[in-house]
């Protein structure tokens, strides 16, 4: 059974809605600037992309703030099975139990955030997936293989991860903040910016969503996962391990590599990952594609990540256009002919959106239009 | 044009070997052995004198205590299903895994840690740790598989839940064998499923 793509939404630090993001990149703009959600002064760098509104000081979670509004009132049918992609869900719970002995920090446990997902939209089955930054596009690649087994015939994949001092911390303690903002595959990068978003991808067979009459918006034609094996921070330096999951996505959707028009790359602004991206891209086509990365302008939005830049590769495909990397000033020898601060065009029907996470966690999902 | 060579929803799959470790003894199915120990970095090094560890793992003792457990799992799983491996040569298996916690305890040793450092810096190391899939990625790392990797998780998950998605991806891949784990800090087992159907084993389906 063929997996497609029936619905989708998002919110990230320049709001709620896919066009307010896809508008914001097309035109170049950052929702990086100044944190102020806790003290930054310690850290590598005191800027992210936050979601404006959201409640430090309340009950509820800041990924349950960015999940409702998302959620709330969806056609999603009660056998539909969920799949939750996060790394941290609602660390907070743990922050606030440690500094102001207010809780029980095993409430963090994601499977806690699963259950008040489930019960938000009323489906009975589900899982919680986590792999590191590749966490959504490994969600997508369970989905699909779930869909086209014919287990399951409609798969709602949710993402979502928020900027917290736990995290930011930790990265800082890596030193893998860019002090003045990320800026994806530019000679002088030097590291990344946290974000934050959550959003979701409603999949069913091709079958129950012609019966259903529910448009395709997208086909999610090809998935492939794999691990560098190398280093717990580091990504293996020749991409090896990245160019091993597109060429089984590839292999999976029985497509000839031509027909793929973009790359939305994962895009760090990391020295070594966006390095790492470029050499595994140039191993596997033999000529350059529109590539681009949206973390100069969302901020690294971690296990939401890769279903924020899905969404945005759809969009991309309906328009034939990727946007500009944000952030980008100068272009890394390595990536000249390739990655652009301008937009760049093009006109095939596939695009392919990547993910490389700690532990050496790759991902790739193939979408057509 | 790329045949694919997965989507075979025909593939014979068998478990081709099996460990377990609980907090005093440890064991395997195929070939039977039995074990006690007395703590984690005991039972590495009994395993390496025994050679269940082809070779050193880099920085064990640095690991946290999911993670030393996770590789001694593997060990015997892979050295019960007859699976070797090299330092230098990666083999296209997979492993996934699940457990009761996920990272949580990690999560608090880690923050607890910047929180009486009084909040002004943290410890890369125990950060990385930070991530359920951490133990999962110390045994890729040390054992080579460069297949698919991630965690999974619910309140009422189930391991014969885990043992189907893991039968799933491997149908829809050209890997050969996959490890499913649960490593839970009191007990813990894993299980290779193989493909291949020339391997004696127990149909699991």
């Amino acid at each position: 059974m063929r997996p497609v793509i029936v619905d989708y939404d998002m919110v990230t630090a320049f709001g709620r809605g896919v066009n307010l993001c896809w508008e914001n990149l097309l035109s170049g703009q950052t929702a990086i600037k100044r944190l102020s959600r806790f003290n930054t002064q310690n850290f590598q760098s005191q800027s992210a992309a936050a979601i404006e509104g959201l409640k430090v000081d309340t009950d509820e979670s800041l990924v349950m703030q960015m999940l409702k509004p998302l959620l709330e009132n969806r056609v999603i049918t009660q056998d539909s099975f969920l799949v939750l992609a996060t790394t941290t869900g609602e660390i907070e719970i743990l922050e606030r139990a440690l500094l102001n002995n207010q809780g029980d920090y095993k409430k963090s446990n994601p499977n806690y955030l699963l259950d008040k997902v489930k019960d938000l939209i009323g489906v009975k089955s589900a899982v919680t997936i986590s792999a590191a930054c590749s966490s959504a596009n490994t969600a997508l690649g369970f989905a699909g293989s779930l869909i086209s087994s014919g287990r399951q015939d409609c798969v709602l994949v949710v993402a979502c991860d928020s900027i917290s001092e736990f995290v930011f911390s930790g990265f800082s303690s890596l030193m893998a903040l860019d002090k003045t903002g990320a800026r994806p595959f530019d000679e002088n990068r030097a590291g990344l910016s946290i974000g934050e978003a959550a959003g979701f991808i409603l999949l069913m067979s091709a079958e129950r969503a012609k019966k259903e009459k529910r448009n395709s918006l997208s086909e999610l034609i090809g998935w492939g996962l794999s691990n560098d094996a190398n280093h717990m921070t580091g990504p293996i330096r020749d991409g090896g391990g990245l160019a091993l999951a597109i060429e089984a996505a590839v292999m999976r959707a029985e497509i000839q590599k031509e027909r793929i028009g973009s790359i939305c790359a994962h895009g760090t602004g990391t020295l070594y990952n966006d390095s790492m991206e470029m050499k595994a891209f140039k191993s596997v086509f033999e000529n350059s594609l529109p590539t681009y990365s949206i973390k100069g302008a969302t901020g690294h939005t971690m296990g939401a990540a890769g279903l924020i830049e899905a969404i945005i590769a759809i969009e991309s495909l309906k328009e034939k256009v990727v946007p500009p990397t944000v952030g980008l000033r100068d272009v890394d020898d390595e990536a000249k002919g390739w990655v652009s601060n301008k937009t760049q065009k093009f006109d095939k029907d596939i695009v392919l959106s990547v993910n490389a996470g700690f532990g050496g966690i790759n991902a790739a999902v193939l979408l057509q239009g | 044009m790329p045949r694919c060579c997965c989507k075979d929803k025909a593939k014979s799959i068998i478990v081709k070997g099996a460990a377990w470790i609980n907090q005093a003894n440890y064991g395997t199915t195929e070939k039977k052995i039995l074990g006690s120990y007395n703590n984690i970095d005991d039972l590495y090094v009994k395993l390496k004198q025994e050679k269940v560890f082809l070779f050193p793992v880099k920085n064990f003792a640095r690991f946290d205590f999911v993670s030393k457990m996770t590789c001694c799992l593997v060990a015997l799983a892979l050295g019960d299903a007859n699976i070797a491996y090299q330092k230098d040569c990666k083999q296209n298996i997979g492993i996934i895994g699940t457990n009761s916690q996920g990272a949580v305890e990690a999560n608090r040793e880690y923050f607890k840690d910047y929180v009486v450092n009084g909040r002004k810096s943290s410890r890369a190391n125990l950060f990385i740790y930070t991530l359920a899939t951490s133990p999962l990625a110390e045994a890729a790392i040390h054992f080579k598989l460069h297949g698919p990797l991630f965690y999974e998780s619910s309140f009422d998950i189930s391991f014969s839940r885990l043992l189907q998605d893991a039968k799933g991806i491997l149908r829809g891949s050209d890997m050969q064998n996959i490890l499913v784990v649960e490593n839970d800090q009191e007990k813990s087992a894993c299980f290779v499923l193989s493909v291949d159907e020339s391997v004696k084993g127990v149909s699991c389906g």
